[in-house]
Formats: C-alpha cells, structure tokens, sequence
C-alpha cells in the first residue's frame, strides 16, 4: 500500500484523505449547527402561541369564563318536536330566564343537604 | 364541539353565566360556544363531557347539568339559584364547579332527590373533589357524573 505521504498544507501537515478545515468552519460546524437545531426545537415547541395554561392548577387563578354544559337541550326545554336550530336559540329565554330567583335559596353554606327540597351535597379541595 | 343542528354533538350546550344575571340571548350563546374552545378543557375532554352528561340523561330520567366558574358566597344558596333556572329543576341534578373557591356543590331536586339520595351524592362529591385537588377538572366531572347517573339508575 503505496500511501502518499502527508502533505504540509499552510504549515500543518495533513493527511492525503482528509482536507484541513479552518477555524471558522470549525466553530460553523459544532456551534452553529447545534444552535440552528435548538432554535428549531424552541420555535416548534413556541409556534403555537404562549397562551397561558389551558388545564386548571390547583392553587393557580382560574381565569376562565364560567360555562354551563347542559345536554339535549330539546328535552330540557319540554318541545320535543323542534329541530336543533330552535332547540338552540329559541326556548332558551324560557329556560334560563334573567334573575329569577328560585325561593329554595337561602340555605347556609353548610354541608350536605339543603333547607326545603333540594338535595345534593357540598365539598371542598 | 359546536352545537350545530344535526350534528352529532349538538347535545352540549354552554352559556355564560355572570353573578346576579343570565345572558341568554342567542348572539351570546354563539360567542360563548366559541369562547368554551378557549376554556380550560380541551376538545378531548369536551368530547368526553358531552359523552358523560348525554349518556347520565339517557340512562336515567333526570337532567344533568355541570356549571364551572365562579359562585357567590354563599356558594350554596348560588348554587341553589342557578338550578331553580333550569327548566325542570324538580327532575334536575346540577354540579356547580367553582375552581377558584375550590367549591364544589350538587343540588338536586325534588323528584332528583329521591333518585340520588344526598349520601350518595356526598360520595360523588368526595370523589370529584380528590379528581379536583389533582387538578383534573374534567376527569372529576366525567367520573362524578357516571357515579351519579348510577345510583340514579339504581335507586
């Protein structure tokens, strides 16, 4: 194996195979390349917005609007025969009318049961 | 997750409700539809919401509804307001959620109340609030809501 001998390339001596890199396309290649792929990760993870946390933290203020989730509003509002449109808009004045104030509400805050006929049972965490 | 005719998930209905007043027009219903995307569940968890509440009315005779948010002192007598607003609250079962106040209350009417006596109700209670503390809201509310629509079931 007749290999050339090494070569003196600005003072250093090389190799025949393997060419001499500088330091700037050194430092490109452990640097800079690194720090582009970190960049892609951060951009990735932060691409979406940073909107505040979207779970509930115990402890955490929970900022959110208050929502009341009821099901199959066509039962509810006692029109079985109406389509989900009307369903959706029209009985709803009826169900949920502004400031009526039922009379079974002055109990406590006590714990389980209430005065009158309402039942149920309170809790904290 | 939007409430549209003839979808299979018009079944979920959300309105927001503020401290002495109920908004109910439908311009707000829509906004607030869209405002519950940007809530504190995801559409995973809304999906699953829908699931428990549609199969807890299905299952029993009674109407399960689920209010997260704030709640006046006192929370119970709040509570107790916003069930007598729903259309049949005789017949209805209601979970007030209030994670601020770390408040949890069921109230259930007068026909709910002989179907899911207050002991059980304590025992949903306790579970939902431990689901609570780990700060999994809609895992609380799903497994309470199934609890519940069992012992209506049952009893």
């Amino acid at each position: 194996m007749g290999r050339p001998p090494p070569r003196a390339v600005g003072g250093v001596t090389c190799s025949a195979t393997v060419n001499a890199v500088s330091v700037l396309e050194t430092v490109l290649f452990f640097v800079a390349i690194p720090a582009a792929v970190v960049a892609l990760v951060f951009g990735l993870v932060y691409m979406g917005g940073t909107r505040p946390g979207k779970r509930y933290r115990p402890g955490r203020p929970f900022e959110f609007t208050p929502v009341w989730f009821l099901s199959a509003p066509e039962r509810l509002s006692g029109a079985s025969g109406v389509d989900g449109h009307a369903a959706l808009t029209g009985p709803r004045h009826a169900e949920l009318p502004a400031g009526t104030v039922g009379e079974n509400n002055s109990a406590g805050d006590t714990g389980v049961a209430a005065q009158g006929d309402l039942g149920g049972a309170s809790d904290r965490w | 997750m939007r409430a549209t005719p003839g979808s299979p998930h018009r079944g979920i209905w959300e309105a927001q409700v503020t401290a002495g007043d109920t908004t109910s027009r439908a311009e707000d219903l829509l906004a607030d539809r869209a405002a519950v995307l940007y809530g504190p569940f995801t559409t995973p968890q809304l999906l699953r919401l829908d699931e428990a509440l549609r199969l807890a009315d299905q299952s029993t005779d009674l109407v399960f509804s689920v209010y997260v948010g704030e709640l006046d002192d006192p929370v119970r007598g709040h509570a107790e307001k916003l069930h007598s607003q729903l259309a049949d609250p005789d017949r209805s079962v209601l979970v007030c959620v209030s994670p601020n106040q770390r408040a949890l209350e069921i109230v259930t009417g007068t026909e709910a109340r002989k179907r899911v006596q207050d002991r059980d109700c304590k025992l949903a209670a306790l579970s939902m609030a431990a689901s609570f503390s780990g700060g999994d809201l809609a895992g609380g509310i799903v497994s309470g809501l199934a609890q519940l629509a069992d012992h209506a079931r049952r009893g």
